[in-house]
């Protein structure tokens, strides 16, 4: 069998490892680039989520990678060569608050948010029941709005993505699980079932798989599995125009092009499964009727389920690990929003040893052995 | 203490199952989408409704036999008519919606008997009005006695519809043209099926004749291969599939009508049982992914059965039986279905059974599709109605390498809409296995909902206490 050699081994084809590559095959053309993914196209979280982007965060650091990829996703067709489009629809994002502490902490974000130039504003309950009709009153306080925020479609991304990638010769496999790594020389071997794969560098994005791999080189990182569950509605009249998520009731919702109203619904619990638990509709039902008794109505078409990542302080962790040439790129739940910028960063970092972008100062593997936890305003209302 | 078993399914399986899970004492629950209990094949007209059957007298009698059984039981059963499971769970929990609120069960067994729906061959203009399934076009009949057309092309593969044909024809409606995929000569291969299925070729004969009688225009070896028409359905075009599967060039002819009544065959419902997890497999022929189940209905998981036509058809005289055979083996303690007292128990329903089947094997003879029935759909032929996919985006999906039905989904949305994929994805399956030579793997990921349940309803749950 002949080896298989590679500059970079990019594990993991979602949002993160396809946009991270494809960076890589613009900023240097010719590297020899690989991509695995164990499952099939967009059958990880990339592929399962709320389809959501948006601005409206209260630290500098996710403002700045959201900004930036919103203005990715704003150009994506034109980049990515991709004339049918990736679906952007720019509704806005409407953050909503039902205690006077939530309210407090967008208040908070909403300056730091003027401070980058995001147009967002603050709304009164009233204001955010004008916007949406549907919703209920019942302890709502108020919400902030930001019009620059919305939505694409996952699998158009992740399409267009894996074409350009492969347009740059960059080599994309699906079905193909790494066992094991291992340390070969200066670089690094990759164990698949068809034989080892050699590459100088290994970038692993398998986001809340990410400490298997780093186990079997000694390593471990404090990145648990959040399993989400998430219902589409039937094709319904218009009733939800802007995005909205509750900061208390861990909902978002979105009004898709063709009508069908999705709902995430996430709940404390961890495990790897994405199978439906029997529980969970009749609980998402009640919690999504006291937040919008206008959609009381409206048939559930399907539910599905996907698991993303969660790190100690709710942040995405972009580095370096401690083995030279093994990189990470955890998402921490906002994976497809900030894809392109890490796409950027990391590509700059592994091809270029680029160590500019203050973001991966903040979100280095490292943070965790000596503490320096971060703080989202935005992610820590209970 | 008593079991209890819940019974998905009024049809022959179903019906049968709950007589004899009542006569073993069992607790049972039956949960059908109909008013009336009888399934598609056993369909009953609104109460108020008279006037005559075009079925057969020997089929009547036989429809009439078991609803009148299961009609002498339904005091001692817990039944939901008009009432939708919605979503199984592998930990045996069954959802279920009926008016404006959701129930959870979680009994001792569940007998999933959920029959088959007609296999949808996607073809140029085959969402125009006037064009339906053969078995759709039989329940307009049976259920509200009006004729679905007047002038009416019936065409597929199979004996049903030469039998709908002949129900038209009865019904003083006229047909055009009676087209067939394959002759039923396919049938005389099986000399013994043939035999065991004596008194069910009578009745065929009988509409043979009627067929015959009426000097219907038949083309054997033709398929539809376009509808034309714009509001409503003109007329269509039928060409000759020669024995190298090739849609035969110049064979084309038009014939106008009012209704296209096809039916290509059968697809298993088989959501339910994937969705509790059992292990599942594909056969294109008797439904495309169904159960793996043994001779008592039990699949892989334990407490769950499947009966009838939903664990691969068998016809409504094999669903009986095996409703009966299914409804036994749910009742008694699991370890008990193993035993010898069982099997001499059911002895004579098993014997019965095996000589039903053994005429399905003439049956399947004859709904088997070639490759090439495939090429009638086209490019621009829609495939997925509900998301409004062509032919094209499949094929270039599948071309960029997406071969399994989720990635296909995933890519161009096939599935994704209202009927959850229940009209197109067989079609997919078989339309990619055509395309690249292999069939996907795996269907479709069964997730709930398998009907759409409003929030209000799933809100209002009541759960039965654990037991």
């Amino acid at each position: 069998m002949t080896k298989e050699k590679f500059d970079v081994l990019i594990i993991g084809a979602g949002a993160y490892g396809l946009s991270c590559a494809w960076w890589m095959a613009k900023r240097r053309s010719g590297a020899r680039i690989l991509v695995v993914d164990e499952g099939e196209f967009a059958s990880g979280a990339s592929g399962r989520n709320g389809a959501g982007f948006r601005m409206q965060w209260g630290l500098d650091l996710n403002i700045r990678l959201c900004q930036e990829s919103t203005r990715f996703f704003e150009t994506a067709a034109e980049q990515l060569e991709y004339p049918r489009g990736i679906e952007l629809k720019q509704d806005g994002y409407l953050v909503l608050a039902h205690s006077e502490k939530a309210l407090a902490a967008l208040k908070g974000s909403l300056e730091v948010q003027h401070r980058y130039g995001v147009p967002s504003e603050l709304l009164s309950a009233d204001d955010c029941l004008k916007m949406v009709p549907a919703l209920g009153r019942n302890r709502l306080v108020g919400g902030t709005f930001c019009g620059k925020d919305g939505t694409i479609s996952p699998f158009l991304l992740l399409d267009s993505l894996l074409k350009a990638c492969r347009r740059e010769k960059v080599d994309v496999r699906y079905g193909t699980r790494v066992e094991k790594l291992e340390r070969n020389g200066g670089g690094f071997r990759a164990l698949v079932q068809d034989g080892p794969i050699e590459a100088d560098k290994i970038l692993l994005c398998t986001d809340w798989a990410v400490p298997e791999l780093l186990a079997s080189l000694g390593l471990n990182l404090p990145v648990k599995s959040l399993p989400k569950e998430a219902i589409v509605t039937v094709p319904c009249t218009p009733r939800v125009k802007p995005i909205l998520i509750s900061l208390e009731h861990h909902i978002s919702v979105n009004q898709v092009n063709r009508g069908s109203i999705v709902f995430v619904v996430s709940r404390a619990r961890e495990g790897k499964e994405i199978a439906s638990t029997p529980d969970f509709l009749a609980f998402a039902s009640q919690k999504i009727i006291d937040l919008l008794p206008g959609v009381a109505d409206v048939p559930v078409l399907r539910t599905w389920g996907g698991v993303s990542s969660l790190t100690p302080d709710m942040q995405p962790i972009l580095g370096e690990t401690e083995i030279e040439g093994l990189y990470v790129a955890v998402s921490s739940f906002r994976g497809l929003m900030t894809s392109p910028a890490v796409g950027r960063i990391m590509s700059a970092l592994i091809l270029e040893n680029d160590t500019n972008d203050p973001v991966l100062t903040q979100l280095t593997p490292r943070r965790f052995k000596t503490g320096d936890l971060i703080v989202e305003p935005l992610l820590n209302q209970e | 203490m008593q079991r209890s078993i819940v019974i998905i399914g009024a049809g022959p399986a179903g019906m049968a199952a709950a007589i004899e899970a009542v006569r073993r004492g069992c607790r049972v629950t039956v949960i059908d989408e109909g008013p009336r209990p009888g399934g598609q094949i056993y369909r009953q007209p609104h109460p108020a409704l008279h006037g005559e059957d075009f079925a057969e007298p020997s089929e009547l009698a036989r429809k009439h036999r078991l609803i009148d059984g299961f009609q002498a039981v339904i005091d001692r059963i817990d039944y939901r008519a008009e009432a939708n499971v919605y979503a199984v769970f592998p930990n045996g929990e069954i959802h279920l919606a009926q008016g404006d609120r959701t129930e959870v069960l979680r009994p001792d067994a569940m007998i999933i008997a959920t029959g088959v729906r007609e296999q949808a061959i996607p073809f140029p203009g085959w969402t125009i009005p006037g064009v339906m399934f053969a078995g759709g076009a039989q329940s307009i009949l049976k259920a509200q006695r009006v004729l679905p057309g007047r002038n009416v092309v019936v065409a597929g593969c199979g004996p049903l519809p030469r039998v709908v044909a002949a129900q038209i024809l009865r019904a003083g409606g006229s047909v055009a043209a009676l087209a067939s995929l394959r002759s039923l000569r396919a049938m005389l291969r099986y000399p013994r099926s043939l035999w065991c299925g004596r008194d069910i070729l009578r009745e065929g004969l009988r509409y043979e004749w009627t067929v015959l009688r009426a000097r219907v225009p038949q083309f054997t070896g033709y398929v539809p291969v376009r509808a034309i028409g714009g509001e409503r359905l003109e007329a269509v075009a039928l060409a000759r599939i020669d024995a190298e599967d090739r849609i035969v060039s110049g064979s084309e002819r038009e014939i106008a009508c009012d209704l296209l009544a096809i039916n290509y065959g059968f697809v298993a419902n088989s959501e339910l049982a994937a969705m509790t997890g059992a292990e599942m497999r594909r056969d294109p022929v008797i439904g495309g992914w169904v159960a793996v189940t043994d001779a008592f209905g039990r699949t892989s998981v334990p407490g769950v059965f499947v009966a009838g036509d939903s664990a691969g058809l068998r016809g409504a005289l094999v669903a009986e039986c095996d409703g009966t055979i299914v409804g036994a083996a749910a009742a008694v303690p699991s370890t008990a279905v193993d035993g010898a007292a069982l099997k001499t128990n059911l002895a004579a329903t098993m014997a019965r059974r095996t000589r039903h089947l053994e005429f399905q094997q003439a049956v399947r003879a004859t709904l088997r599709l070639p490759d090439g029935i495939w090429r009638i759909v086209t490019d621009d032929t829609l495939v997925c109605r509900c998301e409004n996919v062509r032919f094209g985006e499949i094929r270039e999906a599948l071309e960029s390498g997406h071969r399994s039905l989720n990635a296909i989904k995933r890519n161009v949305r096939s599935g994704m809409g209202w009927c959850g994929g229940r009209t197109c994805l067989h079609a997919i399956a078989s339309l990619a296995e055509a395309a690249t030579g292999q069939a996907p793997a795996e269907m479709m990921t069964p997730r709930p909902m398998a009907r759409p349940v409003p929030f209000a309803a799933i809100a209002r749950q009541k759960r039965a206490a654990a037991e």
